[in-house]
């Protein structure tokens, strides 16, 4: 046994702690047009910007009037200017440059959306592709997120954080909120639930093969003539089945309810700032890897390298784990890299 | 130097992994007395209070110097994640070669585009990207026929983008690119040579001008100022063929990226930091073709979906799920790795015009990717992927103390530091014998082992296999092979005699062809694979 007496001091990972004030960016593409400025306080769903559907670049001959400037808004049909020759804007967009041989590229497109706040917050920089908010409540990082950033009211669909949200539990009473799905969800409950008016899914895991499926499914609603709602699916901590991190789970209990959101860079649950989470003891810990994952414990002792599967040496620890899964309490020796410190 | 009456912890923080050994001077000369790693979002102190702890349990006499281990001097290095930079020039071909010096040279590439109509949004958007630190525009110098009217447009978007944002990025104009320095006066320039198409990994001068811009990014984002991991890495190597007066490889394969270096007695042959050959390449999570790099080399029987999960969970958190299967998916992501570095490793041609000398007499791998694996694994993945005729000492660089050392200012520092450490920091994984050209038949040959100590042992060379022969560490032994039709080892010959050392993994006698042959469907791929790897995993669940 090492003579490391504190297993408090443990070399031990700290798991997603709240962020408070969280700064968030919501990128903007090349037509997209900004209806906030710095300093501005936004509440959750105010839109902050109108995004230009399907967009693409256009091609106009200037024919000899002067080069508009670089990121100009465009408006479909209007003048950009010539006396013999009238040359008009190629549609509702921006200019992006002018070529050598005096033709105007241009990113245009025929439809609009608008892109709403994902939290309350104060606009710090509007810049050309991004605009930067300070979100007034608290936020808990996941492992990546994709679709649009999003907000609506916290409905957690699942009792527990190692359940999966089946599909038949996915209704319209879904419609508007961000529900919270358990340890993983496939591709079928994804389009139900985006099928239902469902704003975002907050997830422990995802199978890659269903993540790619849901993306193109995507692409193809986004190609749709008719705007639909942003939606967003954040996963929390990882690939395949896994369970709700302990602090994130408990906070989006104590959030249940209440209107949330989802960031997409950096990929967060962003959560009102009246959230309040029980301080958890230094000891507590959590199984992030192995045939443990997602099970709770305390962790009692260091007991120093073992040889593991495989012929692996590592430093390990000896954790109290609660009943969970299915599984009685138990102690088990853990590898220390394999664990992950609750508090922070 | 550091005061060698005292003990000293290095320390070298990964992008992953935090490794730290302690340093002590018993009987008259520096000892490693102990190591240990851990995750690098984990606290330090605590890793250094248990390595004096487990130090003074073994060694009690030396309770008093570690009492108050606080105080102990620590030599560190850092390695950080590389610099990003937005590739554009006229045509395919150059921003192929851009991308390639870039790529080579430790930075990681966001974005690689020839001018054309298709790809003005994606330009636009990465040179109005907020994060876009560094922007490369190059093109043949003087731009050829071709390039003039795309590079033109080319400048035209360029400015247009960047006059947009409030703060202007770094931009590397190479080669004919430098004509539009005075249309970028708001941007921070620096003017680069042109790319040569695939070179060398010593002489393009563009790729040793990025290497000093990526260290300079990555020293100016670094607040603790502690010196690179990667160049010290590259240092440290370069003293120890000094040391040896030998030539001396080191692959090190991180996180983030991989380095590699070949040094002789005279300094460093070539050295390139890839990004693209990373333990876990970020672009697995998105793209199933970068984590089925990794599976080609993987044993593990499972359906090919949860695999590639395992391979992004791998990326998410480097350290976890080490065990078990999870050993040996991180040496299949480090045979993938090894191969990137050896895809592109060009060494120059030799003074007299002879082709490049690509031998090292001793090759040290280094990462924590290595840790989790047994020796003799550890020597086949190095010859799997690293492939080339000849015979070779292996050695692992366990404790992770080559880049602290390596981060020693002074060389006579750091070759006192190599000499007395040189037994205890490098465990010795043996040798290998890579021999092509051995025939099946009647006479396929044989391999005559004799040791220092007069103990022989001979064995039947078996062509296109690998065969494992006890060779303990500290021996030495004399190693002949005999073949009727000749076997090549950079030589042929019929009669071939070599030395070589012991080590954990005894000595590798690998007959398979260069470059090695795999099967293309995946079940007899892993087969294959897995008869080779299976003998050479201890501790035995299979």
């Amino acid at each position: 046994m090492t003579m490391l007496a504190d297993t408090l001091d443990a070399p031990v990972v700290a798991a997603a702690s709240a962020i408070v004030e969280p700064t968030v960016r919501i990128r903007l593409g090349l037509g997209d047009r900004p209806l906030v400025t710095a300093g501005v306080h936004v509440r959750a769903g105010d839109p902050i910007a109108e995004r230009l559907r399907d967009g693409g670049m256009a091609e106009t001959r200037l024919g000899g009037i002067q080069e508009p400037e670089p990121g100009m808004l465009l408006e479909a049909g209007a003048p950009l200017g010539g006396k013999r020759r009238r040359v008009a804007s190629p549609g509702r967009g921006r200019t992006i440059y002018v070529t050598p041989g005096g033709t105007l590229r241009s990113v245009v497109g025929r439809h609009q959306e608008t892109v709403g706040a994902p939290a309350a917050g104060v606009v710090l920089d509007v810049q050309a592709t991004a605009i930067v908010l300070r979100t007034d409540g608290i936020g808990y990082a996941g492992t990546l997120m994709t679709g649009d950033p999003t907000v609506g009211r916290l409905m957690v669909g699942v009792a527990r954080p190692d359940d999966e949200l089946p599909v038949a539990a996915i209704d319209v009473t879904g419609a508007g909120a961000i529900v919270v799905a358990g340890a993983r969800i496939d591709v079928e409950a994804l389009t139900r639930a985006r099928a239902m008016g469902v704003r975002g899914v907050v997830v422990g895991g995802v199978v890659g093969r269903d993540l790619r499926s849901f993306a193109a499914s995507e692409a193809r609603q986004r190609a749709a003539i008719h705007a639909s709602p942003a939606f967003a699916l954040l996963v929390l901590d990882g690939f395949g089945k896994r369970p709700i991190p302990p602090g994130v789970w408990a906070a989006l209990i104590e959030a249940e309810g209440r209107e949330v959101g989802i960031a997409a860079d950096p990929a967060m649950i962003l959560l009102d700032a009246a959230t309040a989470i029980a301080p958890i003891g230094r000891d507590r810990v959590r199984a992030a890897a192995g045939e443990l994952t997602g099970r709770t414990g305390r962790l009692i002792e260091i007991v120093g390298r073992r040889r593991l599967p495989a012929g692996v040496m590592a430093v390990v620890g000896r954790v109290a784990f609660e009943a969970g899964g299915g599984q009685p309490p138990e102690e088990r020796l853990v590898a220390l890299a394999d664990l992950e410190r609750l508090a922070t | 130097m550091t005061d060698r009456r005292q003990a000293v912890f290095t320390v070298d923080h990964g992008t992953a992994s935090t490794a730290a050994a302690l340093v002590a001077t018993v009987g008259g000369r520096s000892r490693l007395l102990g190591a240990a790693a851990q995750p690098a979002g984990a606290p330090v102190e605590p890793l250094l209070a248990g390595l004096a702890d487990d130090v003074v349990t073994h060694v009690p006499e030396l309770a008093g110097r570690l009492a108050d281990w606080q105080a102990l001097a620590r030599i560190e290095s850092a390695t950080r994640r590389p610099p990003a930079m937005l590739i554009v020039a006229p045509t395919e071909n150059a921003a192929t070669s851009l991308a390639w010096a870039a790529r080579t040279s430790g930075w990681r590439v966001t974005g690689s585009h020839a001018a054309e109509a298709s790809t003005v949004v994606a330009i636009t958007e990465g040179l109005l990207d907020p994060d876009l630190e560094t922007v490369m525009i190059g093109a043949a110098d003087p731009p050829s026929v071709v390039e003039r009217g795309p590079l033109a447009d080319l400048l035209n978007m360029v400015v247009a983008a960047l006059g947009r944002r409030r703060d202007w990025p770094e931009v590397v104009l190479a080669g004919g690119a430098v004509e539009a320095a005075d249309r970028l006066e708001g941007a921070d320039l620096i003017f680069a040579p042109q790319a040569a198409y695939r070179a060398d990994v010593t002489r393009d001068p563009l790729r040793a001008l990025l290497e000093r811009l990526a260290a300079v990014h990555t020293d100016a984002r670094d607040a603790t100022a502690l010196p690179d991991g990667r160049r010290a890495l590259a240092t440290a190597t370069a003293s120890l063929a000094g040391l040896l007066d030998r030539r001396v490889e080191l692959v090190d394969v991180g996180a983030s990226a991989s380095t590699r270096v070949l040094a002789d007695p005279q300094g460093i042959v070539g050295h390139v930091v890839r990004v693209d050959a990373a333990l876990a390449p970020p672009e697995a999570i998105g793209d199933d073709a970068v984590a089925d790099r990794v599976l080609a080399w993987s044993t593990i029987r499972a359906d090919p979906a949860s695999l590639r999960d395992r391979v992004r969970n791998l990326v998410v958190a480097p350290w976890r799920d080490a065990a078990g299967d999870g050993a040996r998916l991180r040496l299949a992501a480090a045979r993938a790795a090894l191969s990137r570095l050896d895809d592109g490793w060009r060494l120059p041609e030799r003074p007299d015009g002879a082709p490049p000398d690509y031998s090292a007499d001793l090759l040290v791998v280094s990462g924590g990717a290595f840790a989790v694996a047994p020796a003799p694994a550890i020597s086949l993945a190095l010859v799997d992927t690293l492939r080339r005729p000849g015979a070779m000492a292996l050695a692992f660089d366990h404790a992770r103390v080559l880049a602290p050392i390596g981060a020693l200012a002074d060389e006579a520092d750091r070759r006192q530091l190599l000499v007395d450490l040189l037994e205890d920091a490098l465990t010795p994984l043996g040798s290998a014998i890579v021999a092509t050209g051995v025939h099946a038949g009647r006479h396929r040959g044989s391999l005559k082992l004799t040791t220092t100590d007069g103990a022989s042992d001979q064995v039947e060379l078996v062509p296109g296999s690998v065969q494992l022969l006890d060779l303990p560490p500290g021996l030495v032994a004399a190693a002949e092979l005999t073949t009727r039709d000749g076997a090549w080892l950079g030589v042929r010959s019929h009669h071939l005699a070599v030395e070589v050392a012991g080590g954990l993994g005894g000595l590798l006698v690998d007959t398979r062809e260069i470059p090695l042959r795999l099967p293309d469907r995946p079940e007899r791929r892993r087969d294959l694979l897995d008869a080779w790897q299976r003998p050479l995993w201890s501790g035995g669940d299979g």
